[in-house]
Formats: structure tokens, C-alpha cells, sequence
């Protein structure tokens, strides 16, 4: 099968997603002409135009309230929001108007948007441009938040998202852009939502991962293989909405869980799935269930600083191998 | 030492910017925070500051330039003369390769070129060819390479003027972002070097550092119990959820754990090791009534069974008493067909019962009994605590007129209500047999 970038994915998911229904457009800050800072929409403009491929102003508030009322009315915008921390900015009109139309209007009006947008630390970008906030809109209901851990995804999530017809958040990780994956040409490539995907499987413990921390988990599943450990690894996928019963059937299989995530470990996602995982397999767990998220700090500038504030393989491994000794401990 | 003045990357997606103006004069002093030059990205116009005291020297871009980022425009050095003797000036040679280079053939002295960073996400540039032979004299504005991105080709002018003394990487040759490729001299070169990029120590990238393995940090985040072996603590035992859900599915107490002397917490796995545990503790000295079973007594002030026996062999043919006592016991388990065996003395027999039947008591071979009947009836023994065996023990003594009957089981064989139960049936039997048949 042919392999191609996560850039190029995203790509060709919103180019056959424009030819197959013109009431999809694209609009944000640099996505014409120069196809954003990471070259993902390049060759967009030149075939949608710039009538369907919309450059604004420096102005995210507004053209996020625009494409609500484009949604709204029969479009299908996908917003381009140029880094994930900008997300601050368009609150009000993804929280407070999209996530709610739809019910507020007794199901009469409809918010088919998309907005994208990245997430992922350790591209020295300092503290306003590498946060990892999918926490944030995951806690509001209303909005289905995806995170592509490759190529692959990317593409399936994003067609799936352009179909939904509610408010969906997709947040690529900005360090992935140019990670190849293999992804079938022919098919039309769709991911359901809801779905998770068991990576790897295992028998001694489970590492759940979003976006690039599969990767971390499967990294880290390769360590402990080495010293005998079984380590399965799971994508949800989309954490809202959560494959619960995915999660679930892995920890009762595993007895242990780390949940992996490149959020802020305070109030995020690690928590949320690990405290579902406590409520409905408590009695099958033969460890507590650990979080590994992103230090509780501003990302640093620093490389040295910026590399310790995100989980590695190494780190999840180390967990790991805590978890498993609580027995192992005993058995020698 | 002197301080290279860089054109600093403004803005994430700023490859270039354009010089608007210089605020100091070559050779002019500078301190520290001085506004030096005036830039103009996409954005914004900015004016960058001063990193360091000294005199602005080498002044290599003017006002409408269009500079790369991270080209060295100016450097700010220790006297206003820098500027007249640059080449003497370098002669220590950038200070970040020193190591590198005292390895490798000696580098010439001159401007470094970079591979540059062409796109937001780019790493590396292939390097399809060089546009100047080795030696030859350029301009800032002549092409010098051409290098291929995933995007596009771009033919990269040398941005300053020098002769091309050293070629740092060949065609063809796929070469990080911010990796010396080329070094321009002032002076006509007497050799030039030429060197695959692979084979270089090259020097580090500056920015774009891949992602480092990180030395061991303290942990941070909050702590697992390393498996401290507790000693069993005195109350609650400490255990997971599902050992103990595993212990109480399989009927164990994890207490034996405790008793083994292995250390808390428990894991599933200690249950495995309590499932191999034998079931009864080997030596129990314990005391306590549930380790040593059940023993309970009862009398029978006037037995009634030995005129019931030639009442029976009279009237109903059942001329075998030990085959009627066992008739009489057996059904007192409060089960179906029970087997018991009967002890007298030295004599061991097997009788199967009927739970209504009395007549329909047998004779059986040997096997696993649900009941022993010890009958001591005839011996002087007055009282007894023998211990359970593999079956409830029922243990008759006479005692005056009537009997004494004692009931013992081990911790398992039965409930205590079930003791109490078989006991009490059974002295009522004896007391009046009659009753059986009714």
C-alpha cells in the first residue's frame, strides 16, 4: 500500500470531501495561497478556489462566528485554526453558539462544522503555540473531538467529521505532519467515530494513547516486550464520543491501565478515562489505574525544559514496570 | 569575542524578512538593548534590540534586503576597528565548531551557509546540485545551490559575497536544516575543500533539535508503592480489587495470606499461591472453635432404643440392630441416601440409609462415608474430644439409664445449625424411636 504524510492526508480527505459535496469550504488565517505555515491545504486554492478556500484577517472570533452561520444556513465549513492554542479565541462561538444550536433550537437548526486545528509540544514553540488543549472542548457537550494518531486517521476522521452533521474538533498533533502511514488509495476511507482501535495486543498491562502518544505507548509496549512484559495499546480515536466499552474490555483483560496523553495531566483526558475505568472495572483491576499527561507548567521554550514536560516511551515504561513489579515483587 | 547580530525568526511562519532600516552606523557603539535595526515580516515591523555592549562591525545586509532568518547580518565586537579588519578578526574562527573541527581537514575562515529552512515543517533538504564551481567568487544574490523540499525546488543565493572555499555536501546528499553546507571566504581560496555532508562532523543543528532522550528526571508525577512490604497490617488487608474479588469467588480468606507471612498488598497472582495452599493448615494449634471444628454434646436421660430393637425384630423383622441404629442416624443429615459407618470396637460396617424407610436400610461395601456412628456404648468411657475426621462423627456413650451422645465435625463439613439439627434429631430418636416411624 502506499504511504503518505499526515499532511497529505489531511489534504486529500478535504479535497475529495469538497468535489463530492460544494457546500464544503475551507476558512482561516493563511490557508489560500500559502496553504497554511505547515503546507497542509497546498493545492487546495488553485482547485476550489479562493470562493471555497477563504483567507480572513488576523480575526479568529469573527470568521469562526461566520462559518457558524454559514453551518447554520446549508454549509459545511471546515474552520482552519492556524494553532491549537488560538482555540481561547473562538470559545464563544464554538461553546456557547455551536455546541448548542442544535438543542437550544429544539433540533431544528444544525452545526455541520469542522473546526481543525493542532495540538503537541516539542517543536519549540514556547508556551502560546504547543499547548495540547482537546480537554477543553471535550468538556463541553455538543462538540465530538477526534485525534488522528497517524495518517490513516487523519484522513478517516476528517471525512467522517465533514459528514456529521454536528460540530466536530479535530486536533492534529503539528509534530505528525510529516510522519508517513499507509493509507489505501482506492476506497473511500471512512472511520467511524466511537470506534477504538487495539493497536497492539497484550496481556499484562493496557496503555491507552491519543494522537502522537500512540505512538509513545507503542514505543513503550517495544521496551517491555524486551523485558518480557505483554503491554496492549489502544487508540479511542475520537475521545468524545469515548469507546468506553473498548477501554473497559482491555482493563478487565489486563488488570492494569496507563492512560496517555499529551493535555496537562490536571483535569484532562487521562483523567476522565482512568476514573471511568475505576468506576466500571474496579474489581477486575489488580493495580490503581496511572496518568501520564503533560506537566502542570507553561510549555517551556527550552528544549532541555520542553522535553521533560511530555511523556516518552521511556517514562511510560518506567510506569509501567511499577505496575506489573506490584506482584512481581512478590512471585521472586 | 564577537556577537553575531542574527536576523531573528519573528513570527512561525517568517522564512525571511526585510531590513526597513539600520539604527546604528558601522563602528558606532552600541550597549546592550540598543535598537539596532528595523525588520518587516508579513506581520508586523519590529525592531530588534542589541544583544550585547560593543561596535556594530561587518555590517552585511542594507536597508530593503531581504534576509533569511538566522543569517548573520552584522556582529557587535570589542573595537570599532572589527569593522577595517573583519578577516583578522575571525581569525579564532567561530567559536561553536571548534571541537568539531580539530578532527576534520581544517575548515577555512569565512561566512558559514547553512541548509536553510525553506518550509514550517521541513527537517532536511536534498541538495540537487551547486550552481558555482568550487573557488569561484559570488555575489549575495547569485544562486549558490539547489535544494528539493517535499514541496517544491528552490534555487538559494548565497546571501552575502565571498569565494566558495569549501563545499560541505555533495549532490544528491539529503542534509538537516541549519547544517553548515558551504563556507564562503574573503580571499580567493588557495584550495578548496569538497566533502559529503554524511562523512562531516557536522556541526549541531541550531534550532530544530530532534527530540532528545531526556536524562532521568525526578518523578513527578505522583508515586506507585513500591511493593513496600507492609508488615500485614492489624485490621484491614491490603489487597486489589481483584484479588479480592478472586479470593471471594474461590471461597478463600486471604488471612492465610497473612498467616503465610507473604507481604502486603495481595495480587491477583497471591491468589493463585492461596489456591495451592492445602486447604486445612497442617499443624493448627489455634484455639479457636472454627480451626477445630465442631464438638457438641447431648444427653438422653432414658434411651428407649433397646426395647424398640425387639420391637422391631417382633413386629417388623429387623433383626439387626447395628443395621437399625445406623436406620436411625442416617436420615438425621437431612438429606437424601446417606452411607454410614458404624464402629464397635474392632468391627467396621457400612450401612446405606433411607431417609423415610427405616426397613430399607442395607448393608454396603466400603467407601467414603457422609456419617461415622461410633457406638461406645458398652466400653466405661464417660466423655470424649477425639477430633474431627473425613466425616461428621456421632459418638454414643451410655450414661445411667440413657446416653450421651457427641457430635464432632471439621470446619467445613457443616453449619453449626446442621450440627445442632443432627444432634438434636438424633436424641430424640433414641429417646423414643417410635417417633422415626411416625
Amino acid at each position: 500500500m502506499r504511504e503518505i504524510t499526515l499532511s497529505q492526508a489531511v489534504n486529500e480527505a478535504l479535497a475529495e470531501e469538497m468535489r463530492r459535496d460544494e457546500t464544503v469550504f475551507i476558512i482561516g488565517e493563511d490557508v489560500a495561497e500559502a496553504g497554511t505555515p505547515f503546507k497542509v491545504l497546498s493545492g487546495l486554492v488553485e482547485e476550489f478556489g479562493t470562493e471555497r478556500v477563504i483567507d480572513t484577517p488576523i480575526a479568529e472570533p469573527g470568521f469562526m462566528g461566520m462559518a457558524v452561520g454559514a453551518a447554520m444556513t446549508g454549509a459545511r465549513p471546515v474552520v482552519d485554526l492556524m494553532f491549537g492554542d488560538f482555540i481561547f479565541l473562538v470559545m464563544d462561538q464554538l461553546c456557547n453558539q455551536a455546541a448548542k444550536t442544535h438543542y437550544m433550537s429544539g433540533g431544528k437548526l444544525n452545526v455541520p462544522l469542522v473546526l481543525r486545528t493542532n495540538l503537541g509540544a516539542t517543536r519549540r514553540s514556547a508556551a502560546q503555540h504547543s499547548q495540547s488543549l482537546h480537554a477543553l472542548v471535550a468538556h463541553i457537550p455538543g462538540l465530538k473531538v477526534a485525534m488522528p494518531s497517524s495518517a490513516l486517521e487523519a484522513k478517516g476522521l476528517m471525512k467522517t467529521a465533514i459528514r456529521d452533521d454536528n460540530p466536530v474538533v479535530i486536533f492534529e498533533d503539528k509534530l505528525m505532519y510529516q510522519e508517513k502511514a499507509p493509507v489505501p488509495e482506492e476506497e473511500e476511507l471512512l472511520i467511524p467515530f466511537g470506534q477504538a482501535k487495539v493497536k497492539r495486543e497484550g496481556r499484562d498491562v493496557t496503555l491507552i494513547g491519543t494522537s502522537s502518544m500512540v505512538q509513545v505507548c507503542e514505543a513503550a509496549a517495544e521496551l517491555l516486550a524486551g523485558e518480557g512484559i505483554s503491554a496492549e495499546v489502544i487508540d479511542p480515536r475520537t475521545i468524545v464520543p469515548l469507546d468506553e466499552a473498548a477501554l473497559l474490555a482491555s482493563a478487565r483483560k489486563t488488570s492494569r491501565v496507563i492512560v496517555v496523553d499529551e493535555g496537562h495531566q490536571s483535569y484532562g483526558v487521562t483523567a476522565e478515562i482512568a476514573a471511568r475505568i475505576n468506576e466500571k472495572a474496579f474489581y477486575h483491576l489488580d493495580a490503581p489505574v496511572l496518568r501520564l499527561g503533560a506537566m502542570d507548567v507553561p510549555v517551556p521554550f527550552s528544549p532541555a525544559l520542553e522535553d521533560i514536560t511530555v511523556p516518552t516511551p521511556e517514562r511510560v515504561a518506567e510506569k509501567a514496570r511499577l505496575l506489573v513489579a506490584g506482584e512481581m515483587i512478590h512471585a521472586a | 569575542m564577537p556577537l553575531d547580530v542574527i536576523l531573528p525568526a519573528l513570527g512561525m511562519a517568517q522564512e525571511s524578512g526585510v531590513i526597513v532600516a539600520w539604527h546604528k552606523h558601522p563602528g558606532e557603539a552600541v550597549a546592550e538593548g540598543d535598537i539596532l535595526f528595523e525588520v518587516e515580516t508579513d506581520k508586523a515591523t519590529v525592531e530588534v534590540e542589541a544583544q550585547g555592549a560593543g561596535f556594530l562591525t561587518g555590517v552585511s545586509a542594507k536597508a530593503g534586503d531581504e534576509v533569511p532568518v538566522g543569517q548573520v547580518i552584522a556582529r557587535i565586537s570589542a573595537s570599532a576597528e572589527g569593522a577595517a579588519a573583519e578577516p583578522e578578526a575571525e581569525a579564532e574562527g567561530p567559536p561553536a565548531d571548534e571541537g568539531t573541527q580539530a578532527e576534520a581537514p581544517a575548515l577555512p575562515e569565512g561566512r558559514e551557509v547553512i541548509m536553510p529552512t525553506l518550509g514550517m515543517a521541513q527537517d532536511s533538504g536534498l541538495l540537487v546540485g551547486w550552481l558555482v564551481a568550487p573557488g569561484a567568487h559570488v555575489g549575495p544574490e547569485d544562486p549558490l545551490f539547489e535544494v528539493e523540499t517535499d514541496k517544491s525546488t528552490v534555487e538559494v543565493p548565497a546571501g552575502a559575497e565571498g569565494y566558495l572555499a569549501a563545499l560541505l555536501a555533495e549532490p544528491g546528499e539529503e542534509v538537516p536544516t541549519g547544517q553548515v553546507i558551504a563556507i564562503l571566504t574573503a580571499e580567493a581560496p588557495a584550495e578548496t575543500l569538497q566533502r559529503s555532508a554524511a562523512g562531516a562532523a557536522a556541526p549541531a543543528r541550531k534550532e530544530e533539535a530532534e527530540r532528545p532522550t531526556p536524562p532521568a528526571v525526578p518523578e513527578l508525577l505522583e508515586e506507585t508503592p513500591k511493593a513496600a512490604p507492609a508488615p500485614a497490617a492489624e485490621g484491614r488487608i491490603l489487597a486489589s480489587p481483584k484479588a479480592r474479588r478472586l479470593a471471594l469467588e474461590a471461597g478463600l480468606d486471604l488471612n492465610r495470606l497473612v498467616a503465610e507471612g507473604l507481604p502486603q498488598p495481595y495480587h491477583a497472582r497471591d491468589v493463585e499461591r492461596l489456591k495451592a495452599l492445602p486447604t486445612e493448615p497442617a499443624a493448627a494449634p489455634a484455639p479457636e472453635a472454627a480451626a477445630t471444628g465442631l464438638h457438641l454434646t447431648a444427653e438422653v436421660a432414658e434411651e428407649g432404643f433397646t426395647a424398640f430393637t425387639d420391637w422391631a425384630a417382633r413386629e417388623a423383622g429387623l433383626t439387626d440392630p447395628k443395621a437399625l441404629l445406623a436406620a436411625l442416624a442416617g436420615p438425621c443429615l437431612g438429606r437424601g441416601a446417606a452411607l454410614v459407618r458404624l464402629e464397635q470396637f474392632n468391627r467396621t460396617l457400612y450401612f446405606t440409609t433411607d431417609p423415610v424407610s427405616l426397613g430399607a436400610v442395607a448393608p454396603a461395601e466400603e467407601a467414603a462415608p457422609d456419617l461415622i456412628l461410633r457406638d461406645l456404648r458398652d466400653s466405661a468411657i464417660t466423655g470424649l474430644r477425639l477430633g474431627p475426621e473425613a466425616a461428621p462423627v456421632l459418638s454414643l456413650l451410655s450414661k445411667g439409664a440413657g446416653l450421651s451422645l457427641t457430635l464432632e465435625a471439621a470446619p467445613g463439613q457443616m453449619s453449626p445449625q446442621a450440627a445442632l439439627r443432627l444432634l438434636t434429631d438424633f436424641a430424640g430418636r433414641l429417646s423414643q424411636p417410635l417417633r422415626a416411624l411416625l
